[in-house]
């Protein structure tokens, strides 16, 4: 475990000193300051839309972080010839992985955190109160991330960089569809899409903002089965993507 | 192979396990989705229901406008009647809202398909890990 933590504080180094991090922050930060001057139109609970916006603005900003921070690791470290001597000796193919993507999901997590607490400061800023779920939501958005940092790394492995951003993206937009929307993508062969769907993951499990924004209570037994659906699909697509990788030939 | 023959079955097993799904219109009870509802509420209009004009006819090219007015009638009406307003209590499922409610949060009976996938998911991944290095000492 330990050359993994080590390996993956290396990689957190390497992503801190890059400056796409920096940017996506930056246009998350400048997102929630612009959905912060909101008109309440004579609307009472104005915090409502700022809360719904937010919460979806920091949801997006968890795919654009997935994207910008692991689509370009493992080409990257293949182009500039650091891929085989790190697998060579010090680390297994597995342990690169784990090390790279668990540098990723820290500044991924500290992101969307500073995300979180900019929004609780746009709310009280307009005088609106900071509902109690609040953090658990974010937590849900973040373990989306994790999952979507997973797919990343996946695609990363046998895709090229400009190619997997678009699959993330595609396969972002298709797992918050029910059964019957995909089935209507295709209709001509109902069985065969349903069969699709199954397979992929259902993110709406990670959506409470609407709730959140309404303030109606969410049990906690919820959180708990929603975080592991999210983590038991991340561990998946890490194995898959470690299945892909351990079978390339990287000569 | 023995890996892939291992993932196929696992696979396969996943998806006769899914023949219901998270598609919460399709699996949920009539209570859940408020079919109750409609059925007692005298008062409420379906929300798949054709809306019917009595007093005027359309023409082809002011139906648009035609509906504004209606739609423009209706909030007056609302307004007019007062105390004799169809109103909800905050948090009911009503018309227009079964999406809302049709979200996995609101929706306890498949919070079990929750559990069952992610103890799928599970196993195929510990599956896709161990079982290489097993067959790999093995040949050993």
């Amino acid at each position: 475990m330990k050359p993994v933590i080590t390996f993956a504080l290396m990689t957190l180094r390497n992503l801190l000193r890059r400056r796409t991090i920096w940017g996506i922050s930056i246009v998350i930060l400048i997102a929630l300051f612009g959905i912060g001057q909101i008109p309440s139109y004579g609307i009472s609970n104005e915090g409502r839309f700022i809360l719904d916006f937010g919460l979806f603005g920091l949801e997006i900003g968890a795919l654009l972080l997935a994207i910008g921070l692991a689509s370009n690791i493992y080409p990257r470290d293949r182009e500039k010839k650091t891929l085989m001597p790190v697998i060579a000796v010090p680390l297994s193919r597995g342990q690169y992985l784990m090390g790279r993507f668990l540098g990723a999901a820290i500044v991924e997590a500290a992101a969307m955190l500073v995300g979180c607490v900019g929004l609780m400061i746009i709310l009280v800023m307009n005088g609106h109160n900071v509902p109690v779920d609040m953090l658990p939501a974010t937590g849900l958005l973040l373990v989306e991330g994790w999952f979507l940092l997973a797919v990343v790394f996946f695609f990363s492995f046998w895709t090229s960089p400009p190619l997997n951003a678009p699959l993330t993206v595609l396969l972002f937009i298709v797992s918050q569809m029910s059964v019957a929307g995909f089935i209507k993508l295709f209709p001509q062969a109902p069985g065969l899409m349903r069969t699709l769907r199954l397979i992929l993951p259902h993110m709406d499990v990670f959506h409470i903002k609407d709730p959140i924004a309404h303030g109606i209570d969410i049990p906690g037994m919820y959180f708990f089965l929603a975080m592991l659906y999210g983590l038991a699909y991340m561990a998946f697509m890490l194995s898959l993507a470690l299945v892909v990788f351990r079978n390339r030939d990287l000569k | 192979m023995k890996l892939t023959f291992a993932f196929l079955t696992s696979a396969l097993l996943l998806l006769s396990a899914c023949r219901t799904d998270y598609d919460i219109e399709e699996v949920a009870t009539p209570q859940h989705l408020g079919t109750d509802h409609n059925d007692d509420c005298v008062e409420c209009e379906d929300e798949d229901a054709e809306h019917v004009h009595t007093d005027h006819e359309h023409d082809a090219d002011t139906s648009e406008p035609d509906l504004l007015r209606d739609e423009s009638d209706e909030n007056n009406a609302s307004v007019i009647s007062g105390s004799d307003r169809h109103v909800h209590d905050a948090g009911q499922r009503n018309h227009g809202t079964g999406w809302f409610f049709n979200q996995p949060w609101a929706a306890s009976f498949i919070w079990g398909k929750m559990v069952r996938d992610s103890v799928i998911l599970l196993i195929l991944s510990a599956v896709m890990l161990f079982v290489p290095g097993y067959l790999r000492k093995r040949r050993r």
